[in-house]
């Protein structure tokens, strides 16, 4: 390699790294002039474009576009945070059963509804425009929805159980005076047994209605037991079945809510799907209504 | 040693008019009482009628000269007192004596109420203290004093009797004998400055209910969230880990902690336009509200003046 071919070289490296590094300076540039502009869909174009491009535009890429977007990446908590501000505004009135929390600097709780012990139901991502549900708090209400369909709900089994283990302890407390009436009966059959002086032949057999005599005495007393630990236990259920009654009281006002404003479960979740898109065309037309102005 | 010497030279003469003078002040005593009870039976200005009924409650009728059969108690002279202090406001029978043929133990009806009845019983810890209340049940619904211009409700015996006694009693009935012991509150308040304590009668908006448990367990408010959701009305998360319902005619409830979490005070407090709603009515006005206060009655009692009631 001749000398002329290296400098030829190397000039023709520093055209690419200066057209590089400008253009990442002319990334930066845009990104904070649509940070200081509250131009949102641009930033959303520049954090990915090429999703950007096949979301938001439709296009279809024959190859993909430059993305700079690590070079703000380790901003993305303050980007999230400004991002936040518009989305959860759209948000509102799209989804507006969901209430957020900003726990960490552009990082959001997403809580469903405002009730009483409403569930924290996973994490909004203002970057990529994204519901992070908890799976387990999802799974829960797309069951729901789906025992509905069969007119059942979540706990019906657990509190039908519950509710008969009651029923039958109350029941066990309330034949407390049957039971004495039969104890003392069999006390009295015990007393007249022992006091029988059997012929040798016989003694069998009265030894033989005495250990019956016996056993039922304390079969009798085994269900006192039970009886008397009820009352705890009686306690015990019901309050699980509150706690179950709460969890369908919630999930109802959860569908109920999803309802109002979705129509459908089904419909909630394509809405959910494509929430990025429908999203960055509201910001466009805002922006044109804006322009037009 | 001299009071004995005198004595013993007392004269037949001295002794008669010792004598006459000593039923002379107790006749002059019995006249100063019916001229008090004509004054608490007849006049028509209310603060003379309230000097009369104090000077008649503890008052010494009988001296060891003259001795009188037939009185009336101090407990009977509060409720004469009570009756006239609410025909002199213009509202006669708000509150009727319901046997003014048997002196010494007067009782009184609400009209509304049928045929129970209602009346006084001394203080043992207060001289001039009288506390009101069914005649069948030892509950004292109010403490009155009128020596010291006090009243005060007993929110929780209140609550016992026309919720839980009167069970079954239409709402309107129990609302227009309450209406009338809320009247005869006011009544002294304006007329004569009489500190009142309206416990769970208090309409004002944002009154505190404090209840008994300062903490309550997070399922007792639960409880009220589902019982709510089932009569349609959503229990709201609020602030600080209360929590607010919205009711018939934008009535709202809300339910917080007071104090602090080391030293919680929980209880509740209504806001409505009118400031008409108070603890009770709202527990007659919605019946899922009541079962929850009786379910967790332990807790969710209101208190009351301990000293007074204690």
């Amino acid at each position: 390699m001749d000398r002329k071919t290296e400098e030829d070289q190397f000039s023709q490296n520093d055209t690419v790294l200066s057209s590089a590094l400008s253009q990442k300076m002319t990334y930066l540039n845009d990104l904070n002039e649509s940070i200081i502009k509250g131009n949102d869909l641009k930033i959303y174009e520049l954090i990915d474009p090429n999703r950007y491009a096949t979301e938001a535009k439709g296009e279809e890429l024959t190859e993909a576009k430059p993305d700079h977007y690590s070079l703000a990446a380790d901003l993305n908590a303050q980007l999230s945070h400004h991002l936040s501000d518009k989305l959860i505004t759209y948000l509102g009135k799209t989804y507006p059963f969901f209430y957020y929390h900003e726990y960490e600097l552009g990082k959001f709780h997403i809580y469903f509804g405002n009730w009483w012990d409403h569930r924290m139901f996973g994490d909004l991502d203002p970057i990529n425009v994204r519901f992070n549900f908890s799976e387990e708090e999802y799974n829960v209400l797309a069951q729901s929805f789906q025992l509905e369909l069969e007119n059942k709900r979540v706990n019906d089994d657990e509190m039908r159980q519950l509710g008969e283990e009651n029923e039958k302890l109350t029941q066990l407390i309330g034949d407390q005076d049957k039971r004495d009436h039969q104890k003392e009966t069999i006390r009295k059959q015990l007393k007249e047994n022992e006091e029988k002086s059997p012929m040798p032949w016989e003694a069998g057999k009265v030894k033989e209605e005495h250990q019956r005599l016996n056993d039922a005495l304390l079969e009798l007393t085994n269900i006192d037991e039970q009886a008397a630990n009820g009352r705890p236990k009686i306690k015990q259920n019901e309050n699980k079945i509150l706690a179950l009654s709460k969890e369908e009281t919630i999930l109802n006002l959860e569908k109920q809510n999803i309802r109002a404003s979705f129509g459908s479960f089904d419909a909630f979740n394509n809405n959910n799907d494509h929430l990025y898109a429908n999203y960055l065309e509201s910001l466009a037309e805002e922006s044109q209504v804006s322009d037009g102005e | 040693m001299s009071n004995e010497t005198e004595k013993k030279v007392l004269t037949t003469n001295d002794l008669l008019k010792q004598y006459s003078n000593s039923i002379k002040t107790g006749l002059t005593n019995g006249t100063n009482y019916v001229n008090a009870f004509n004054q608490l039976n007849n006049t028509t200005e209310k603060e003379d009628l309230l000097a009369a009924a104090v000077k008649l409650t503890n008052y010494k009728l009988n001296t060891d000269f003259v001795v009188f059969p037939h009185q009336f108690s101090d407990e009977d002279v509060q409720l004469v007192f009570l009756e006239r202090l609410l025909s002199l406001s213009g509202l006669e029978g708000g509150l009727q004596i319901s046997n003014p043929e048997h002196v010494q133990k007067l009782l009184c009806k609400f009209t509304s109420l049928g045929d129970n009845t209602f009346t006084f019983t001394k203080s043992g810890k207060n001289p001039t203290g009288f506390f009101f209340g069914p005649t069948n049940y030892n509950r004292p619904l109010f403490y009155l004093n009128l020596q010291t211009k006090e009243l005060l409700f007993h929110g929780s015996s209140l609550i016992d009797y026309f919720v839980v006694d009167l069970e079954g009693t239409d709402v309107i009935d129990l609302k227009a004998a309450l209406g009338v012991l809320l009247k005869l509150a006011e009544i002294l308040k304006e007329s004569f400055g009489f500190k009142i304590d309206f416990n769970v009668l208090d309409g004002i908006n944002g009154e505190f209910y404090e209840f008994a448990a300062g903490d309550i367990p997070e399922s007792i408010m639960d409880e009220l969230f589902v019982k709510s959701a089932d009569q349609q009305f959503i229990l709201m998360a609020d602030q600080n880990g209360g929590a607010s319902l919205t009711l018939d005619n934008d009535t709202k409830l809300q339910v917080y902690n007071r104090g602090s979490s080391d030293r919680p005070k929980w209880g509740a407090a209504i806001h409505d336009t009118n400031q008409t709603e108070n603890w009770l009515y709202l527990l007659l006005d919605y019946p899922f509200i009541q079962e929850w206060y009786l379910d967790n009655k332990k807790q969710l009692e209101i208190l009351s003046n301990q000293f007074i009631f204690g």
